[in-house]
């Protein structure tokens, strides 16, 4: 099956300024796929060729398998990170808008409309005006624009910055619904913590180049290692005798245990409880953070 | 390009600025300060109609009882043979008098003082003491608690003139009437010689109508041209822009906008129209009634109004699109309105070439002129009023300026596009050149 979309060595410069020098990567169907970056990494230009708001200088995108047109990107739901909403519209003459400029008609749209809004407690707010909204209600407008005409692709720039821990459960729940439909969502962050409970799949980029890309998953075993938390008694030095152990250091009774990447994390278990009287044994996986921050140094 | 993305633009622009209360505010303004300002007048003469009551002492028996009829005839019918005093607008026609008239005493010096007493205890306003030797060079004295009520004096001053210059026309034994219809002005009857033959004509009629038509634009492009770049700079200020952009393309977004806001510009100028023809119609109508025999109204075809109404619409888009370059171009308001001060050259220059167009129609210069794009809105419809130009001429201005509308739109969304994407300083020219090979 075909990526969702799919950017082959995309690059951008003005003048002398090279924005993003070569970045590629592949969205699976039916995934959240995260676009990381430290800031002015190159990922909002990066969305922004996507999206057909730049022109890249060279390279390609495609979407849902071919050579993205403007027929494609109707069927995408973009937040980007500057976005706005026009302030003397009220929420439903807003929302119509956004969904009338991707030909869908105002009968269509507003029960939808009024779908969304009960869905994300903005009901009484229909015909208010966006400037009598709080940033946190102007936030879910954008997001109800976003998704109104049921795109199969989202692209969302930073979609969690500025928002209060409630309304970031709500757009996480949102995005996770729309995975489990089979659709696919982008969201380009630095929010570490977020990044690693929600994505599938990662793409980090640095200096406008990827730096790493893949299953967050198998990303994580590889960067990160092959590393266990241990709590145990017993002669700590008959196991780092073991020959798939590469390292374990004891630390106010817990145990670092290193193993080798081939090693399986259960069959050293198995027989290190011949002479050790285990108490806890778990897979201490990278965090995203400590991954980010080494190849972003390593690219450096 | 997809046209219904172009109409939900437009649509959104037009309604959401109708909607609001400055459109009202700055539609109806206009309008009544026009009917104000053709009430107030006739208000304040009938309010400072107050009559100035003033003695006349006059000492050659004849001058006083003529100008005591003269000064009674200001309240109601223009006296025969009257000057001045006619339909044109003269401040001193506000001036009306309450006159006595009073022979020289034999005291005279005792006279005056009496006057002069009834004046200080405002019995009286003022009085005038018509000498002999008025008929000669000598003055009429004139004795008021305030002499700086100019307009009054005028009018004294004009009905004694009256009096006075006819008492010497027929003491040198010349008829005031005779003279009056010897200075009548000779008129040109003018008759415009067309493929339908001769027929007589208003010639002005067309030119000022097209005269008109010239100024209204020319009024509506200073006053809506800024709106229009604001409304461009707008859009860069919400941020919207993003997301609009990956539903339609900038052209799309450029061009809806630009009829939006156009629309509303037309909307209100049709407000003003409306309006000032309803308030105009009964003086048009009045003034018919007093045309002489034989003068014909200025005429205007329905062909006329057709390319008037067309030029004068793709004239307001043409201009508009400049100064939408200029919104396009800069990241904020202060910055656009340099550049547009800029921009007034280019209504500017078309009023230049006027005059020369409008002697010599159909001179290659006059042609030429009037097929440029921006000058075409302001030229054309004089040249039309004048003598229609043929058909082709017609159409290839209509193509060249519908062309240039559409190539500044298209330019625009190309400055646009990479404009609303870079903040903070100001775009130099090679830079806003660069945006559009990029974007």
């Amino acid at each position: 099956m075909a990526p969702t979309l799919e950017v082959r060595d995309v690059r951008k410069s003005y003048g002398d300024f090279v924005a993003v020098g070569g970045v590629s990567m592949a969205v699976p169907a039916g995934s959240i796929f995260g676009l990381l970056g430290p800031n002015g990494a190159g990922k909002t230009t990066t969305i922004r060729m996507i999206m057909d708001i730049i022109a890249p200088d060279t390279g390609e995108v495609l979407i849902f398998g071919h050579p993205r047109s403007r027929e494609d990107l109707r069927r995408i739901g973009y937040l980007p990170e500057e976005r706005g909403l026009y302030r003397k519209m009220t929420v439903t003459e807003q929302l119509l808008f956004l969904g009338e400029i991707r030909g869908l008609k105002k009968a269509t749209l507003l029960p939808k409309i009024q779908h969304w809004l009960e869905r994300v407690d903005l009901g009484r707010w229909a015909k208010s005006k966006i400037e009598e909204l709080s940033k946190g209600m102007q936030q879910k407008v954008q997001l109800i624009g976003t998704v109104l005409h049921e795109p199969d692709l989202l692209i969302l720039d930073e979609p969690f910055s500025g928002l209060d821990p409630i309304n970031q459960e709500l757009f996480r729940e949102l995005l996770v619904e729309y995975r489990d439909q089979g659709k696919s969502v982008v969201l380009s962050t630095h929010g570490m913590e977020l990044a690693e409970r929600m994505c599938d799949h990662i793409c980090l980029i640095s200096r406008g180049r990827t730096v790493l890309d893949g299953e967050l998953r198998e990303i994580k075993r590889r960067v990160g290692g092959n590393s266990y938390r241990l709590r145990a008694e017993g002669d700590l030095d008959r196991l780092r005798a073991l020959p798939e152990v590469e390292q374990a250091i004891e630390h106010n009774g817990v145990v670092k245990l290193l193993l080798r990447p081939d090693a399986e994390g259960p069959d050293t278990l198995r027989r290190m409880v011949e002479f050790l009287r285990v108490h806890e044994f778990r897979s201490e996986e990278a965090e995203l953070e400590q991954i980010f921050m080494n190849a972003v140094r390593d690219a450096a | 390009m997809r046209l219904d993305g172009i109409y939900v633009v437009a649509k959104r622009e037009y309604l959401q600025r109708i909607k609001t209360k400055g459109f009202w505010l700055g539609t109806l303004i206009l309008p009544l300060f026009a009917a104000a300002m053709t009430v107030v007048p006739g208000l304040l003469i009938t309010k400072t109609q107050a009559s100035q009551t003033i003695v006349i002492v006059d000492e050659t028996g004849q001058v006083g009882r003529e100008l005591m009829a003269r000064l009674a005839a200001r309240d109601g019918e223009t006296p025969k043979g009257g000057d001045k005093r006619g339909m044109g607008m003269d401040e001193s026609r506000m001036a009306r008098f309450d006159a006595k008239l009073q022979k020289p005493a034999a005291d005279r010096a005792a006279q005056r003082a009496d006057l002069d007493r009834r004046v200080r205890e405002k019995e009286i306003d003022a009085w005038a003491w018509i000498g002999r030797g008025v008929y000669q060079e000598a003055p009429v004295e004139y004795h008021a608690r305030s002499v700086s009520n100019i307009f009054t004096q005028d009018a004294l001053e004009d009905d004694l003139s009256w009096v006075v210059r006819r008492a010497r026309l027929e003491e040198a034994g010349i008829d005031p009437q005779r003279v009056d219809e010897m200075n009548r002005r000779v008129r040109l009857k003018t008759e415009r010689v067309s493929e339908e033959g001769s027929r007589a004509e208003g010639g002005f009629g067309g030119m000022l109508f097209a005269m008109v038509l010239f100024f209204i634009l020319y009024i509506s492009i200073l006053m809506w041209g800024q709106q229009i770049m604001n409304g461009v700079l707008e859009e860069k200020g919400s941020r919207v822009i993003e997301v609009v952009l990956s539903a339609i393309r900038p052209f799309e977004l450029m061009m809806g906008k630009l009829i939006g806001i156009c629309l509303v510009g037309l909307t209100q100028i049709t407000i003003w129209l409306g309006t000032l023809g309803v308030l105009t119609a009964p003086g048009i109508l009045a003034s018919m009634a007093f045309m002489p025999k034989g003068a014909t109204l200025p005429t205007l075809t329905f062909g006329m109004a057709f390319h008037f109404g067309l030029l004068f619409i793709l004239g307001f888009f043409a201009f508009a699109t400049i100064y939408a370059a200029i919104g396009a171009s800069f990241n904020n308001l202060q910055e656009a309105q340099q550049a547009a001060s800029v921009a007034i050259i280019f209504v500017i220059v078309p009023a230049l070439v006027l005059y020369p167009v409008m002697n010599d129609p159909n001179s290659t210069m006059s042609v030429v002129l009037s097929l440029i794009p921006l000058f075409t809105p302001l030229l054309m419809p004089l040249r039309i009023a004048i003598e229609m130009p043929p058909l082709w001429q017609l159409l290839l201005a209509y193509a060249l300026t519908l062309g240039f509308v559409w190539g500044m739109v298209w330019l625009c969304a190309r400055i646009y596009r990479v404009g609303i994407l870079m903040y903070g300083k100001k775009p130099t020219f090679q830079e806003i050149v660069r945006w559009v090979r990029y974007a």
